[in-house]
């Protein structure tokens, strides 16, 4: 019995509960997982032990040296050519000496800041300060260059040494060499280091410390396009941080190639005869399709070598090119600003046909000056003087003889002494030279562009507190007074009267491609805007400024063989001398085929007379243009479309 | 006398500190490891720390309020909110696969979320609800696979995802939960058989990447660059830490972003070489500390669902340590797991504190053994 019942008793007992006490177990339980616990954790505690206490002198070592270490690999800069497919930008290396912080033994500085001294002539005390600070800083690792632009021989001399100095490399980057030297300067511009504060922004976009930058010209306004992308190395290195092998490579991006719109041979053309009439001093002349704003040539004078501020600078010519008082490093062909006398005659002449203040009939009397009597002391009289007496006059003969009396009365009209006859006044004609893109930068694609002055009443009475008068008309008319302008805009006025009213935006690049020779950016022309003038109206200035090289003031203009359209100018400027004159300026601005424009040209000479000096150069120039002698270049090879 | 009915109002500050010391440790290690990313120091401190700073704030808060709420109302809410962490795994699935292909994130209001890491926690609940009504039962082999099958489920999910290492979690949670819960030592004989006689297929089996990573780990020269310059870039900044470490914020390696991911499943790697062997014994000792209180949890819990649910969240944080540094110190494969409560993310955060906050409730509404008032 007992046993039947104790039989059952346990049966029924296992059914429930397994152990005698649940509690028991469960605390046996809970005691295992406080031994899995600490268990992990001796496990975890043993292996780092093992790496931090046993090897860690091993690991300390490997993490000074880090023998894997991720470089960067700059990208090759895009190349330019000319528009016949000519290299007018190359990339040469350039070597320079530095020395990589993390690489040197902290008791060897001295030594190898001595080494260095004796090889290069770098004070030792100088090195051993960068040394020191690239070591405390975030990043001992980036190469810092002691001394650049090493010779060939010395980089090479100095690579045989280099296994007694560890941390010290031999840098080999890519600078850029321009060919052309300074008849391209002005356009190309050059590339320098980034600048420490401009590089607290660049770097965000993937610049280093080390890194060269467009700095001027086309070098800076295509950056984005030249650079390319850096790339990333991870490389393994020895102990004295030469690179043994590259584990993986990330490669770089090229930049991209720019074609330019201009012609080498008549940019060199170009230079050779404005600098021949420009006897040293300012000068600027710039060719343009007046199509497509494609610039053809664009020449400042004086001129500057851009190789002198590419790669290691030239301290000495950096320094006398600051000094020059004729200001090489500036590009007065678009940064400099300058009245445009009578070459502005062209947007009075357009606007006065345009608001029916002349038609080609309107004649007017020029007897070498005009008198206007002061609106409250009729016994004062002003007089506004034209270059010469020439007589009666149509808008033909105003225009050719570019006869300022002409011009005051398009302008300001006049109404005095039994006359009447209204002219533009000053909104119109400020109206209207806006149109033409005076007193705005033309958006050229070369960086640091001059707004010139377009200047107006509310513009006088807020610079100078005083009203707008009359003769202000009068100087304006005549592209006088405050008037100032550049030449790039003065081709743009000429090109859009060529071409019927098309405002252009200048470009000097042509078209981007990539490494492999797609066409990212296409050529093609940028309008700005249109100039509300009708066709027939610019085809009567045209005609006018035919007629001007043809029989009057800019007959020095003419072209052999070609039949042209121009107009002279000559600005004066600066102190009136005793005699009444002024220092001149010399302006030419004309297009040709004068029937079926092409080009538009401006030559701008600092000292002279329109018709004596700057029109010779603008002839000599269309000249060689339109009868130099057929070149090879222009063969299968060139990338770009034919020059005639 | 309503002894029973009396809540205890413990509140475990050890705990609580435990949590938040673990933390602010890993708030700094985060400092640290962004100075590069973010430039300055003041950016650092802005972008990912005080994102950690409010995602911990808002695990406090969620903290907070479930240890005041009664742990056992989550006993009828267990099947929806399993239900939900499922679908929002195969949520990730379907718009993962739209996008790229592999997703273990979804994006709510400009937030990454990681359903994986709340999962984690609706399965501890549903395990710990299902063992709880079926403590008669532990040793049928029914509710052994029963079990296994709702831990099966998201394992499988997140292992598509794919993400082994959460898949794994999942496996340890159900294993610990199921041997406190009583089950059979011949049900667990007979599964370990069956997982090694199945490792073959496995080892064939598991993706093309884990495999790689697997050789890696053996050798990693192999690939120096990839998972391997990881691998090998961790070893170096531990090992050179030694015994004091570089200093906070002077780690030559962390502070030239040698390591990638190293606010997330490398962070224990920035702590070991600027704060050396000693600081990481001191985060030994507060993880230690952590979950010798989850386990005081489970020791005083009144009831099998109160005490399971401790088993599990104490299971899945020491396994994700014991993952993490393993693969930082080389002592495991690479796993993408991140660190409890130290790695740089909102969702691991916000759910450890939450299931901290569970633990709190656990111990604060006990209805036996109460005080005496």
């Amino acid at each position: 019995m007992g046993l039947l019942t104790g039989t059952r008793r346990r049966r029924w007992r296992s059914e429930n509960t397994e152990t005698p006490d649940p509690r028991q177990q469960l605390n046996q339980k809970l005691w295992m997982l406080r031994v899995i616990v600490l268990a992990a954790f001796a496990v975890l505690s043993l292996q780092l032990a093992r790496l931090q206490l046993m090897e860690g002198s091993k690991y300390e070592q490997r993490a000074e040296l880090n023998q894997l270490r991720i470089v960067p690999v700059v990208p090759s800069r895009g190349l330019i050519y000319d528009r016949t497919g000519k290299v007018v930008v190359e990339n040469v290396p350039s070597f320079s000496a530095a020395v990589v912080a993390a690489d040197i033994p902290k008791n060897r500085t001295l030594e190898i800041a001595g080494g260095i001294e004796k090889l290069l002539g770098v004070p030792a005390l100088e090195t051993t300060l960068r040394i020191e600070a690239a070591r405390k800083s975030n990043d001992p690792f980036t190469p810092v260059i002691v001394k650049d632009g090493l010779d060939q021989a010395t980089a090479f001399h100095v690579r045989e040494e280099l296994p007694k100095l560890p941390g010290v490399q031999i840098v080999v980057e890519p600078v850029r060499r321009y060919p052309a030297g300074a008849v391209l300067a002005d356009i190309l511009g050059y590339t320098g280091r980034v600048d420490e504060e401009d590089y607290a922004i660049l770097k965000g976009r993937g610049y280093l410390a080390s890194d060269r930058i467009g700095k001027a010209g086309v070098e800076a306004a295509y950056e984005k396009y030249l650079r390319g992308a850096t790339g990333r190395k991870e490389i393994e290195k020895d102990a004295s941080g030469r690179e043994l092998r590259t584990l993986d490579e990330d490669p770089a991006q090229p930049g991209n190639d720019l074609v330019l719109s201009v012609d080498l041979d008549l940019q060199q053309k170009t230079t050779e005869l404005l600098q021949a009439a420009a006897n040293g001093g300012q000068g600027a002349a710039v060719v343009m399709d007046v199509n497509s704003g494609e610039v053809l040539a664009l020449v400042s004078l004086p001129m500057y070598d851009n190789n002198v501020l590419s790669g290691k600078i030239d301290e000495v010519r950096l320094e006398q090119y600051l000094k020059d008082p004729k200001k090489p490093l500036v590009n007065h062909a678009l940064a400099e600003q300058y009245p445009p006398g009578s070459i502005f005659k062209q947007i009075t002449g357009a606007a006065a046909l345009q608001e029916g203040v002349a038609v080609p009939s309107t004649t007017i009397v020029s007897r070498g000056y005009i008198q206007i009597p002061n609106e409250y002391d009729a016994s004062i009289v002003y007089t506004f003087k034209d270059w010469r007496e020439l007589g009666s006059l149509n808008f033909y003969g105003g225009v050719a003889m570019s006869s300022d009396v002409y011009f005051y009365y398009l302008s300001g009209g006049y109404h005095a002494y039994g006359e009447a006859f209204d002219g533009l006044g000053i909104d119109r004609l400020v109206e209207y030279a806006s149109a033409f893109g005076i007193g705005r930068p033309t958006g050229i694609d070369i960086a640091g562009e001059a707004d010139g002055n377009l200047p107006d009443p509310a513009w006088k009475r807020k610079t100078f507190g005083d009203d707008w008068r009359l003769g202000d008309t009068y100087n304006m008319g005549i592209g006088q007074g405050y008037l100032a302008t550049t030449p790039i805009q003065m081709v743009r006025v000429t090109a859009a009267v060529a071409n019927g009213g098309t405002l252009l935006t200048p470009r000097v690049v042509r078209e981007v491609r990539d490494a492999s020779g797609h066409v990212i950016v296409p050529a093609g022309p940028k309008i700005e805007s249109r100039v509300p003038v009708s066709p027939e109206n610019f085809a009567i200035l045209r005609d006018a400024m035919t007629q001007a090289v043809s029989w009057g003031s800019a007959k020095a203009g003419a072209v052999p063989g070609i039949e042209v359209a121009g107009k002279t100018g000559t600005a004066e400027f600066g102190p009136r001398f005793a005699d009444g004159s002024y220092e001149t300026h010399a302006w030419y601005s004309g297009f040709a085929p004068a029937n079926d424009p092409q080009i538009a040209i401006t030559v701008f000479l600092e000292r002279g007379v329109g018709a004596i000096d700057a029109a010779p150069v603008a002839s000599k120039i269309l000249d060689y243009y339109y009868h130099r002698p057929q070149q090879n270049a222009q063969g299968g090879a060139a990338p770009v479309g034919v020059t005639p | 006398m309503n002894l029973r009915n009396t809540p205890t109002r413990e509140f475990d500050f050890v705990l609580l500190l435990a949590a938040v010391a673990l933390t602010v440790y890993g708030a700094l290690l985060i400092y640290s490891g962004s100075l590069t990313t973010y430039g300055s120091p003041g950016q650092a401190l802005s972008h990912p720390v005080s994102r950690q700073v409010a995602f911990a704030a808002a695990g406090l808060a969620a903290m907070a309020v479930l240890s005041r709420i009664d742990y056992r109302l989550l006993g009828p809410l267990s099947l929806a909110l399993y239900v939900a962490s499922i679908a929002s795994l195969l949520f990730v699935l379907a718009v993962g696969a739209s996008a790229y292909g592999s997703r273990r994130w979804i994006e709510v209001g400009g937030t990454q979320i990681q359903p994986s890491e709340i999962a984690k926690v609706c399965t501890v609940i549903m395990l710990a609800k299902y063992f709880s009504d079926n403590e008669e039962k532990m040793r049928s082999l029914r509710v052994f696979l029963v079990s296994m099958l709702i831990a099966g489920v998201p394992a499988v999910l997140v292992l598509v995802e794919p993400d082994l290492g959460s898949s794994i979690v999942f496996g340890v949670i159900w294993l610990a939960m199921v041997i406190i819960a009583g089950a059979r030592s011949l049900h667990l004989l007979g599964l370990f058989a069956a997982a090694g006689a199945l490792m073959p297929v496995a080892v064939l089996g598991i993706a093309d990447y884990q495999r790689d990573r697997l050789d890696i780990w053996r050798d990693p020269g192999k690939d120096p660059l990839g998972t391997g310059f990881n691998i090998l870039q961790a070893e170096t900044s531990i090992g050179s830490g030694r015994l004091f470490g570089k200093g906070f914020t002077h780690g030559t390696q962390t502070q030239l972003d040698y390591l990638r991911t190293q606010t997330t499943d490398y962070v224990f790697s920035v702590g070991a070489e600027e704060l050396g062997f000693i600081g990481a014994m001191v985060l030994f000792a507060l993880f230690v500390l952590l979950l010798f209180r989850c386990v005081r949890v489970a020791g005083l819990a009144d009831d099998a669902f109160g005490r399971l649910i401790a088993v599990g969240v104490m299971s899945f944080i020491l396994f994700q340590v014991f993952i993490n540094i393993g693969v930082n110190i080389r002592l495991v494969p690479v796993t993408g797991v991140p660190l409890p409560l130290v790695s740089q993310g909102g969702s691991s955060l916000i759910t450890i504190l939450a299931s901290l906050g569970i633990l709190q409730s656990v111990l604060g509404h006990r209805r036996k053994r109460g005080r005496r008032t």
